[in-house]
């Protein structure tokens, strides 16, 4: 269960993908410069598959399952209350919490699977894939900025929200104009990326609300259960 | 009990979803993406009377004009040029290819809504188990708890409106309040999970493999229309290859309707675009001879 005897295999797992999708990137731009949607795709796939084998490998208690799938179940029913509101969502937060907390492997699965699991009751389709990536890549930062500057103090806090806010909606704005793949101009990425840029904003300044106000009692609360019952340290 | 294209395998199912993904984004071409929206908009039908597609219909159409208009005001390249806005060309090609994009992008999203009814949660779930099992188990697990959510968010929503209603406040108290709710719901879960956790505990959770049940199995049907799929998606991905599926727009629009070898290609694709709808028609006669014959 522990997280911190593996964290030097770890280290050198990420330098050894960092190294390979560098090579990739050199590669994708010296000799397929013009397949966008291919080279983004074996990135995110590349990036994206080691963190999911990861879990699949690891043999976590029953307890620990449980707490993952009801923080994903709460982050996909946190919509509700805020369905008027548009734009306004506090998923990201919820999986921001949930980094903080539990650390980088359990944010990445919150994150991946609250996506998987709030499409069960809208639609699957390739935004699915688009929004573990996104929500999963939240779960990380906010493990890896644990107990820093970014989440332990109120100005950090708001920064750190604006910008995993802006993260996701334009991750999410890629798969749209990954879409239009053929013959599309830097012009009309931009006027795209203007023209939802408000709902963004929203969104952006929404979880930076969020985290500023309740961030504290989350953690709190989330760190008290997690001494209480010995979970996920 | 399913019936038509959703009495197949979910491999077989999935297999389509990904094949026709795949040549929608390849064939970038008006007449190979026109049919396959109406296509699409027919399989809508089909499975569920269209109703998802109307639901969403205004927001689809809004974007597709949005495309359809903004691409040729950003974009100005093209020989054609139909007339001027403020001293700036509108091009013929342009507005294809702002036709082009639309096209595809509400090929792709009809596409999936009818994934939702094809491949529903319980087939998604058998699809990964096998490969993900602890994902699928968490997952399984996730989704259960939602609609308990749901009601227990309720619940409290309930209880809070007695201590003063929050809809005619301000935004900023709105975003507390609702916050506050998911945060009680949050403490009620967590201490409710443990007790969810040890019971799976007690019947021996972890101490063995899990074991999982078995509901479909691939079939003889479901081969042929694996190898028809495979063959129809080669054969399209030649014609990309080959240029056939795409229209060529920059720098030198080619013709735009079909010719020779294209027509090859077009009914290619046409096939493995309309396998489901072939599917659900023969069975749909079926039902109706039968019913005539009772």
């Amino acid at each position: 269960m522990g997280f911190g005897g593996r964290m030097k295999k770890g280290k050198i797992e990420m330098l050894a993908i960092f190294f390979l999708l560098t090579c990739l990137l050199l590669l994708f731009t010296l000799f397929f410069h013009h397949h966008y949607m291919l080279t983004s795709v074996v990135f995110l796939t590349l990036t994206f598959i080691p963190f999911f084998i990861r879990f699949e490998k690891k043999n976590g208690s029953g307890r620990e399952l449980v707490v993952l799938a009801i923080l994903a179940a709460v982050a996909s029913v946190s919509r509700i209350p805020f369905a008027s509101i548009p734009s306004v969502q506090p998923m990201t937060f919820v999986i921001i919490m949930t980094g903080a907390v539990f650390g980088i492997e359990s944010g990445f699965v919150v994150g991946a699977l609250s996506a998987i699991v709030s499409n069960f009751f809208l639609y699957q389709g390739p935004w699915t894939v688009w929004q573990m990536y996104a929500w999963g890549l939240v779960g990380i930062l906010a493990g890896l900025l644990k107990q820093t500057f970014f989440i332990e103090t109120a100005i950090g806090r708001v920064i750190f929200g604006i910008v995993t806010g802006f993260l996701f909606s334009w991750i999410m704005n890629i798969w749209v104009v990954l879409t239009m793949v053929q013959n599309f101009s830097i012009e009309q990425v931009l006027v795209f990326y203007a023209s939802s840029f408000p709902f963004d904003l929203s969104h952006a300044l929404s979880n930076a609300f969020f985290l500023l106000v309740f961030a504290k009692r989350w953690i709190s609360i989330l760190t008290r259960f997690q001494k209480k019952y010995g979970l996920l340290e | 009990m399913d019936y038509g294209f959703r009495n197949y395998h979910p491999l077989t199912n999935f297999i389509y979803y990904i094949f026709t993904f795949l040549l929608i984004m390849l064939s970038q071409h008006p007449f190979f993406l026109f049919f396959t929206a109406i296509f699409m908009i027919f399989l809508n039908y089909l499975l569920d009377r269209g109703r998802q597609l109307r639901r969403w219909g205004k927001f689809v159409i809004t974007l597709i004009f949005l495309f359809i208009i903004i691409t040729p005001l950003i974009n100005h390249r093209g020989s054609i040029i139909l007339f001027y806005v403020l001293d700036k060309p509108i091009t013929f090609e342009a507005i294809l290819q702002g036709v082009i994009n639309a096209l595809t992008l509400f090929s792709v999203v009809a596409l999936f809504f009818t994934f939702s009814f094809v491949i529903n949660g319980e087939k998604l779930l058998f699809l990964f188990s096998k490969y993900f099992p602890n994902w699928a188990l968490l997952t399984m697990l996730s989704v259960r708890f939602v609609p308990l959510f749901k009601r227990r968010l309720e619940e409290i929503r309930r209880v809070q409106q007695t201590k003063g209603d929050a809809h005619e406040r301000s935004i900023k108290r709105r975003l507390k309040h609702g916050l506050l709710l998911i945060q009680i719901l949050l403490t009620w879960s967590l201490e409710d999970g443990i007790q969810t956790a040890d019971s799976m505990a007690a019947r021996g959770y972890g101490l063995r493999k899990r074991s999982r049940y078995i509901r479909y199995k691939i079939e003889k049907k479901d081969m042929v229309l694996i190898i028809l799929m495979s063959y129809f998606t080669g054969i399209s991905i030649w014609g990309w290859f080959l240029g056939d599926n795409i229209l060529t727009i920059f720098p030198i629009l080619e013709p735009y309707f079909l010719q020779g070898r294209e027509w090859f290609f077009f009914t290619n694709f046409i096939f493995l675009i309309g396998l489901p709808l072939l599917i659900e028609g023969k069975d749909a006669f079926k039902w109706l001879c039968w019913k005539r014959n009772n």
